[in-house]
């Protein structure tokens, strides 16, 4: 009896909530249309915890900057720009119910993100049937090319990456028969797969590939395996949390070759955690014509002068989608088709953004860098 | 080279952390009977408030440890104090205490992230000031060593904790069965907030030790609470000898079978161990 009395004004009480919250959502929609000051909402995904955590705050910053700026010119069109933001943790089902609420409860036309492969990923087919534009920053695995009409990357596919890395090992170091190490992500194994092939045709011998669970911070028996078959270097695809932990464990054991990671190694934590044990180590990363400009307004904003990977593009993402909101309105269908037209020139990430009919960026340009005293600096 | 010393030892490192995991997990187990996963995010506590006083508050590393394994033994306590005696006391079904505890865990997971950033810490100081120490053809830190013998200090802690003293005994008494050791004068509900104290401390001692050895971050707790689990049902849940026994097990199955296979089958064979436990042989290796 009592029970089910207290059900019954239980849904009462929920029912008078949604009501009232309906009628005052209705109130306040009915006026803000007619003059149209409503902020124009886009969704934002990256991983805020978690793994690469550190690329996802650090974007973030980013955007804050970019939006800030765009609302102090005027917003777009007199309306202000608004970004819902939202965690993806770097994981597929978390990303999936962040864009879920994005594009169901939030009704956004545009998610910025997801950072991760396994991210965008993930939502990639929600989005394109829903016809949600999906614009990554960072995801950069080679099915995401393939995922659909609405689905947009300023951020280079691995094809480029791996192949390229492949190259710098066997030509400019000269090193033919290596060991890999790779985390299991979208990430690590779009680049692992597509390094192994190049690597392969090139006449190199991978003589040892080892992976790991992405959240396992215990590679000691991995890395044991590697140093028995005795490589000349080692090709390590790990993030930041990971990484750390995995090179330290390799100078303990004793595998004294040298590291080549990824564009994700170019985060100056793990530099300065690993401390000598990084000594040498090489990574491949997107040349960014970062300007001095940008690089004060994100010291201002984060406290340091990191910038990690991505970061310049999620900031070039935001200003490139306002540009087109401005010109043709907040219409999924318009929004698409403005973007495989547009060209954005004078960019923190790259000369010029233009996309090529499968969403991606249009040239990708690759440097090395080696890290000497506890910091990366280009090599030569 | 040989890679069988270094295998071994591999295998002890990793049992002797999954052991500090179970010998909590275990405790409160005996004395509740339902799957604390709170117990994965109180490790990550152990950590961070670790973090917080040797190294934001630059205190003695020792006092440290001492701080924040009590700190974290009064997060379990007040855990305990909070949420799960309360739903006891209303006979909530040990299915609502679980999801209560998913939902601490979550919470103080995501309340490290914002205190602290997700950002992954290292608590030692790079490489080559650790002492590396060498057996067969094979290499352990000294954080290493730290680390094993405090699982087997700790465990024989609690041996003695359990078949020595008062408390020890009411610990037994309630494991066997609750409703008994009320009617025979235990206080149930005191005796089990300490069972939280002490279980959550050894998770927490584990988490400056596993901070040490790797690196702290918020969602640390996971990976270890779910290994911890591995470990306690293979080993014989609620049993401490189990766990321990289990730890190790597990350790040495998941470190050797990616020895002719590659690594990234390391969970698979962890998680089929579990599986094949539960199919064959669900009370674990310790029968009660």
């Amino acid at each position: 009896m009592d029970k089910s009395k207290k059900w019954v004004i239980g849904i009462f009480v929920v029912a008078i909530i949604a009501v009232a919250y309906s009628i005052s959502k209705m109130d306040s929609l009915g006026p803000s249309q007619q003059v149209s000051i409503e902020p124009i909402k886009i969704g934002f995904i990256g991983p805020l915890t978690g793994d690469a955590a550190n690329i996802g705050q650090n974007s973030r910053a980013a955007v804050e900057i970019a939006v800030k700026e765009i609302n102090q010119d005027g917003g777009i069109g007199n309306r202000p720009f608004e970004i819902i933001y939202e965690d993806g943790q770097c994981t597929g089902n978390v990303a999936s119910n962040a864009a879920n609420k994005l594009i169901n409860v939030d009704k956004v036309s545009l998610i910025l993100g997801g950072a991760c492969s396994g991210e965008t990923s993930s939502f990639a087919g929600m989005a394109e049937q829903s016809k949600t534009v999906v614009l990554s920053y960072c995801s950069s695995a080679p099915e995401i090319s393939q995922a659909g009409d609405y689905i947009f990357r300023n951020y280079p596919s691995d094809l480029y990456q791996g192949s390229f890395s492949a190259e710098y090992i066997y030509n400019k170091l000269g090193k033919k028969k290596i060991a890999i190490l790779y985390g299991k992500s979208s990430w690590g194994n779009g680049v692992k797969d597509v390094f192994v092939q190049r690597f392969n045709e090139l006449g190199g011998t991978i003589i040892a590939t080892e992976g790991y669970e992405q959240t396992s911070r215990d590679l000691r028996t991995q890395l044991t395996k590697i140093k028995s078959v005795n490589p000349e270097l080692v090709y390590f695809l790990g993030y930041t949390e990971a990484s750390i932990p995995g090179m330290k464990q390799a100078r303990e054991i004793g595998l004294d070759v040298s590291f080549f990671g990824g564009d994700v190694w170019d985060d100056s934590k793990i530099w300065t955690d690993v401390g000598s044990a990084g000594e040498g180590a090489m990574y491949s990363v997107v040349y960014a014509p970062l300007n001095s400009d940008f690089k004060a307004k994100m010291k201002n904003s984060v406290g340091s002068d990191e910038i990690t990977i991505c970061t310049p593009q999620a900031y070039d993402a935001v200003k490139l989608i306002a540009k087109v909101i401005e010109k043709v309105g907040t219409d999924a269908e318009a929004i698409k088709n403005e973007l495989y037209k547009t060209s954005y020139t004078g960019g923190v990430s790259a000369s010029e953004i233009t996309f090529d009919s499968n969403g991606d960026p249009v040239g990708a340009n690759f440097i090395v860098k080696v890290v000497r005293n506890g910091e990366a600096i280009e090599a030569k | 080279m040989d890679i069988l010393p270094q295998l071994i030892i591999n295998s002890i490192i990793a049992g002797a952390i999954y052991t500090l995991i179970a010998l909590g997990f275990n405790l409160i187990y005996g004395a509740t009977k339902f799957f604390n996963l709170a117990h994965g995010v109180v490790v990550a506590i152990g950590g961070y408030s670790f973090f917080y006083f040797a190294k934001t508050l630059g205190l003695n590393i020792y006092v440290a440890v001492i701080i924040g394994v009590l700190l974290v033994g009064f997060v379990g306590y007040g855990l305990n104090k909070l949420v799960y005696l309360p739903l006891r006391k209303r006979k909530a079904s040990n299915m609502v205490l679980l999801v209560a505890s998913l939902g601490a865990f979550t919470a103080l997971q995501a309340i490290i992230a914002i205190l602290f950033t997700s950002q992954f810490k290292t608590l030692s100081h790079g490489v080559g000031i650790q002492r590396i120490f060498e057996f067969f053809c094979g290499v352990i830190t000294q954080t290493q060593i730290i680390i094993i013998l405090t699982a087997i200090l700790v465990m024989v802690g609690l041996v003695l904790l359990l078949y020595k003293t008062h408390l020890g005994k009411a610990v037994r008494a309630i494991s066997d069965d609750e409703e008994m050791a009320r009617i025979v004068g235990i206080n149930t509900n005191k005796v089990i907030g300490y069972t939280f104290f002490i279980g959550s401390a050894i998770a927490g001692l584990a988490g400056i030790l596993v901070g040490f050895d790797t690196g702290i971050e918020p969602t640390m707790g996971l990976s270890l609470l779910l290994k911890g689990v591995i470990a306690s049902i293979v080993g014989g849940i609620g049993n401490i000898y189990g766990g321990v026994l289990g730890a190790f097990l597990l350790g040495f199955v998941e470190n050797f079978g990616i020895w002719k296979i590659s690594g990234e089958w390391k969970d698979v064979i962890a998680f089929a161990l579990l599986i094949v436990f539960l199919i064959f042989r669900p009370k674990g290796i310790m029968n009660k």
